[in-house]
């Protein structure tokens, strides 16, 4: 009786612990959306796919050269970025000042073409990569353990978004960023360049989710339709931290990342991403603002 | 413009009924049903997208509550017609709890709870196995015994038919005219008095019952559903693409946007297999880029501004005598 208590107890530690590694991942796609969110108020429905192609990226590059996924990610960051910042001045700032469901359309039907390029390229196969690494894990006492992809990206995540809320705070560009966010119509007549500071954020944040792709790599099924429930995801974290704010984007990432693994422990896996909706609606009709307060980017 | 709109409508729903008389294939059948579909339900979308300015990207769960409904009220025993009925109701109540709690956001936020509300059904559908049969799926009866496609068709056209005389309504109506009202400013139609919450929901339920027949219809064409299939965020898509492909806000619209829409992808599904999701994309980014107001919509802007300069060439002399 007492033994099985005890080992509850456990097993309930050990999925908010893999939460939290989760949940950094998490958090990395939601700072980005965030990010993106804030700066110009688009809900970016190319997220997901910026992912799927960071992971790609990061595949072919493994493949190719046999680069590990922990460096080469980097590679996929400066790529996405690229293909951020491009879409931006290419496609998006064409409707700047159009409805909110313009871009919602223009970012969707982009996400639509990256995947279906994917899978034009690569075929709808699924792939996997084996390290050495994904056996090994580290034990904390005799019931818990953590695997050691996990952790790593854990740290690397951690790391990448310490990174991206300095940048948005204390660097000059991430200064005009919040400047944006706050007063659009303002900000250029501080001499503020909106359309540079815009495709600059746009492409950080497309680069965020293109980290998350290349860190997951290791751990997920790779294949071209991959992102799309990323993309949902990070709707949920950017709501859940109070729309555009990105430390509450990231602290909604380790709570989802936690309220997942609990879900799938006591009523199985596939009503994880249920919760996610069912959560994200009860903050959208009781608590507008967001759970984690109301500070924006 | 709006009477020429009207007549081309009925025109194309003359020519979708006498089309059995002509058509033997049964492939060309099955496309003629998707794009009569389609047309029903991108009118439906643009009841709620269009004229009411609602834009929503969750239409898929009244399409999928039509199908299911179908599908598990006739396997309670209930005739399938009576259980299509029931379907349309229950989806209608779907309507009225989705639409009560995600017609008090605006904007972005409104299409995320849209698409949220989808998914959960899409879920529910997946994970209540003893219900729905989870992922293995469930059959659908056929709604007709005898010449199954054609009937089905002309079903599909019938529906189309209904949509575009509720669609001719709503855009000539006071309650018509309360919804684009709410469209070009909610808070400007609240302060003169127009009831937004009201009348946003009242559309939304004729939608959902229009998109759940639909849903029934489809269903009823495979004899065999799967969550992932009807409650697919892709069907949501593909209706809003439909509506602003043709032009939301106008009658003729969607009817334009699914005849383009379904037979450029049916077109280019024999020529590059799996890539019409591709072309979809790149149609969505086209017509965001080029032709916001869709293509029935900008023609019409055309026509609208050459008959103006018409009016005033023809003005002119009396006022500015030369």
């Amino acid at each position: 009786m007492m033994g099985a208590r005890v080992d509850h107890f456990f097993s309930a530690v050990q999925a908010i612990l893999n939460g939290l590694l989760t949940g950094s991942l998490y958090a990395l796609i939601g700072m980005g959306m965030a990010l993106i969110f804030g700066v110009m108020r688009i809900v970016n429905f190319a997220h997901g796919a910026f992912l799927m192609v960071g992971m790609y990226a990061t595949y072919v590059l493994f493949q190719r050269t046999g680069l590990n996924p922990y460096f080469g990610f980097i590679v996929a960051a400066i790529q996405l970025f690229l293909l951020g910042y491009l879409f931006y001045w290419g496609l998006l700032k064409r409707i700047q000042g159009q409805s909110d469901f313009m871009q919602i359309l223009l970012t969707l039907g982009f996400g639509l073409i990256l995947t279906d390029g994917t899978q034009l390229l690569f075929g709808a196969d699924y792939h996997q990569i084996n390290l050495v690494l994904l056996g090994k894990n580290l034990h904390l006492g005799r019931q818990i353990s953590l695997n050691a992809p996990w952790l790593i990206s854990f740290g690397i995540a951690l790391a990448l978004g310490a990174l991206l809320y300095f940048f948005v705070m204390h660097t000059m560009l991430g200064r005009a960023a919040r400047a944006i966010a706050q007063n659009p119509y303002a900000a250029p007549l501080m001499g503020i360049n909106v359309h540079r500071v815009q495709a600059f954020s746009f492409g950080i944040g497309a680069a965020a989710a293109g980290v998350a792709g290349g860190l997951l790599l290791p751990v997920f099924y790779l294949y071209p339709t991959v992102g799309d429930q990323f993309t949902l995801k990070a709707f949920v974290m950017v709501v859940l931290g109070g729309m555009g704010s990105i430390q509450g984007a990231a602290m909604a990432g380790l709570v989802l990342g936690v309220v997942e693994n609990l879900t799938s422990l006591y009523w199985g896996n596939e009503w994880a991403l249920a919760v996610d909706f069912v959560l994200f609606l009860l903050v959208l009709s009781l608590r507008p603002s967001g759970i984690f307060g109301s500070q924006r980017v | 413009m709006r009477r020429s709109q009207l007549l081309i409508a009925a025109l194309c729903v003359l020519l979708g009924l006498v089309a059995p008389l002509i058509v033997r294939s049964d492939y060309v059948f099955q496309v003629l049903f998707r794009v009569s579909l389609f047309a029903a339900l991108g009118l439906a979308w643009n009841l709620v997208g269009g004229y009411a300015g609602q834009l929503s990207l969750g239409h898929a769960a009244y399409f999928g509550v039509g199908a299911y409904g179908l599908a598990l009220f006739s396997r309670a025993g209930i005739h399938p017609w009576p259980a299509l009925f029931l379907a349309v109701l229950l989806a209608v109540l779907f309507a009225a709890l989705i639409g009560g709690v995600s017609f008090r956001l605006r904007g972005p936020y409104f299409t995320l709870a849209t698409i949220a509300f989808a998914e959960v059904l899409r879920l529910g559908a997946k994970n209540l196995v003893t219900i729905t049969g989870g992922d293995v799926g469930l059959p659908v009866p056929g709604l007709f015994v005898k010449s199954f496609g054609r009937s089905l068709y002309l079903a599909a056209v019938l529906l189309t038919a209904v949509a575009l005389g509720i669609t001719a309504w709503v855009s000539r109506s006071r309650f018509g005219y309360y919804l684009m009202a709410i469209r070009e400013d909610e808070d400007t139609a609240l302060s003169v008095g127009v009831n937004a919450a009201r009348c946003k929901l009242w559309v939304l339920l004729i939608s959902a019952a229009l998109t759940a027949l639909g849903g029934g219809l489809y269903g009823s064409l495979f004899l065999f559903i799967v969550p992932d299939q009807v409650f697919s965020i892709d069907i949501s898509v593909e209706m809003a693409i439909v509506a602003m492909l043709g032009g939301a806000g106008t009658i003729l619209g969607p009817l334009m946007g699914s005849l383009i829409l379904e037979s450029a992808a049916e077109l280019l599904k024999n020529l590059f297999h799996e890539a019409h999701l591709l072309i979809y994309g790149m149609l969505l980014v086209l017509v965001v880029l080029f032709l916001p107001e869709g293509i029935v919509g900008s023609l019409a802007h055309r026509l609208r501004r050459k008959s103006a300069i018409a009016v005033t060439a023809f003005k002119a002399p009396g006022t500015v005598p030369k």
